[in-house]
């Protein structure tokens, strides 16, 4: 953040361009969280960075139109994709301007510090978790990813490398957004690491043929029983890998807000993000589409999570 | 989530023979559930054309959401497309084992059907690293492109001629 602006990478042109969307407003927040322009981590980090946003624009407000704020711009957040947990966050920082009311404080200073705390805290949990995850990959392992981890798994298989061990990633491109050819073929190439781009429909194929030993996905949204909502295409790989006895390892962020997998709603996105691409329609007219943006997996395919806490 | 229960499908994978679509047609299907079928996106733009033709609805998806509908109980039958068959199994386009497996795990039945030829089994990696012609992925990123995949005659219930 620099200033009144929010500096968000659009993760959509990414390898072919590095460019920031300027993010003034919980609007514009909104706008590009919606339009999947950032994505998992990177939606966090603007949902946490758009109440400093606010806070600014708010340096004169009174503390009752502050509030009012903050519950408006949580509320805004929390509809914006229906799948992620973003109430659990917001829920959190409009508590702490709550509490800082009710003991005569400044809620702008006691939010802005606890949002900093805070980023600092999950900073520091995720180089942990890097750290827990490296220590899963092996020597000589191939692993099979889908989507993208934001980040985790490039680094975990960057420190991998230092300490001398090889290691193989066959990542899914990811339809419809290809989140894995574009964001986890980039990242993982920045840092040196092997990896082979599947389509979608190989992952039986290379887990047949045993190419891979590691299954390693993120998790969108977590439930107390243990099932978890990803990408969509998760739930296929790990049925897959239950199938071939692959173990499967997924990076949690545990939540006890919704019990199981069947309380999370469903994002389903428009038809035309699958049926066309860069605007241009490939499929026949008249034939329709149905994308749902995850999909959850039940508790009993995982073999172990890596989690952080993000509390 | 909505307490109507939802319609049930038949899932056609791979690049079907003309013929198999008339006997859909003969099925009364209204609607067919068609994974795209990457690199070449054949099964969207064919599948979906024959289906047009014959008055029947093709409900395209990409490759990675069909477990997404037999978890919520969409799928009623799976129709694979295969280049040769026998009783120990079929040679079919790539991500049919995909579906067998999840046929097997939600109890779905699994019939083979012949496929439109296919002569390769290896694509080129480029295929992969580029959709509709425009490349997606970082350079010198490696694709592995297999596009024809053997399942095993115990995911299969009947292979017809």
């Amino acid at each position: 953040m620099k200033g009144r602006v929010l500096n968000v990478l659009d993760e959509t042109l990414i390898p072919k361009k590095t460019v920031y969307i300027k993010v003034r407003n919980t609007a514009q927040a909104v706008k590009v969280i919606r339009s999947m322009k950032t994505r998992a981590f990177g939606q966090f980090l603007v949902v946490l960075n758009t109440f400093l946003l606010e806070i600014q624009a708010a340096d004169k407000a009174s503390d009752r139109v502050f509030m009012q704020k903050m519950n408006k711009t949580a509320q805004a957040l929390n509809a914006s994709r229906p799948t992620f947990p973003f109430s659990e966050v917001t829920g959190i920082v409009v508590h702490w301007a709550e509490e800082a009311l009710r003991h005569h404080e400044d809620p702008r200073k006691i939010v802005k510090r606890n949002i900093h705390g805070y980023l600092q805290g999950i900073r520091q949990q995720r180089l942990d978790r890097v750290a827990r995850l490296a220590k899963l990959m092996k020597n000589g392992d191939s692993i099979l990813t889908h989507c993208n981890v934001s980040g985790e798994l490039a680094m975990a298989a960057a420190l991998c490398r230092k300490q001398g061990k090889k290691i193989q990633i066959f990542a899914t491109e990811t339809r419809p957004y290809l989140q894995g050819a574009k964001l986890t073929c980039w990242e993982l190439k920045r840092v040196g690491i092997d990896v082979t781009l599947i389509a979608d429909n190989a992952v039986a194929s290379v887990m047949a043929d045993s190419l891979v030993n590691k299954v390693i996905v993120g998790s969108d949204r977590n439930c107390a029983n243990g099932d978890f909502a990803n990408k969509i295409g998760t739930y296929q790989i790990a049925v897959c890998a239950q199938e071939f006895n692959i173990p499967f390892y997924v990076l949690t962020q545990p939540s006890r807000a919704v019990k199981s997998g069947r309380d999370i709603p469903i994002e389903i996105r428009d038809e035309k993000e699958l049926l066309c691409y860069e605007g241009k329609r490939f499929v026949p007219r008249g034939a329709k589409g149905f994308y749902p943006g995850f999909d959850v997996v039940p508790y009993q395919y995982v073999t172990k999570t890596v989690a952080i806490n993000v509390k | 989530m909505s307490n109507k229960k939802p319609l049930k499908h038949i899932l056609v994978h791979g690049q079907a023979a003309p013929a198999v679509m008339d006997i859909l047609k003969k099925k009364r299907q209204k609607t067919v559930v068609i994974p795209e079928g990457r690199p070449q996106l054949e099964a969207a733009k064919v599948n979906s054309r024959e289906l047009l033709k014959r008055n029947m609805t093709p409900l395209v998806i990409a490759d990675n959401m069909a477990g997404f509908m037999f978890y919520r109980n969409m799928i009623k039958e799976v129709w694979l497309a295969y280049q040769i068959g026998d009783a120990h199994g079929a040679l079919c386009d790539i991500g049919a084992l995909i579906y067998a497996v999840l046929a097997k795990k939600h109890r779905v039945p699994v019939l083979a059907y012949p496929a439109v030829e296919q002569k390769r089994f290896i694509g080129k990696p480029k295929e992969i690293c580029c959709f509709c012609g425009r490349r997606v992925a970082p350079p010198a990123v490696k694709g592995y492109v297999p596009l024809l995949e053997w399942v095993p005659g115990n995911y299969i219930g009947k292979i017809h001629e």
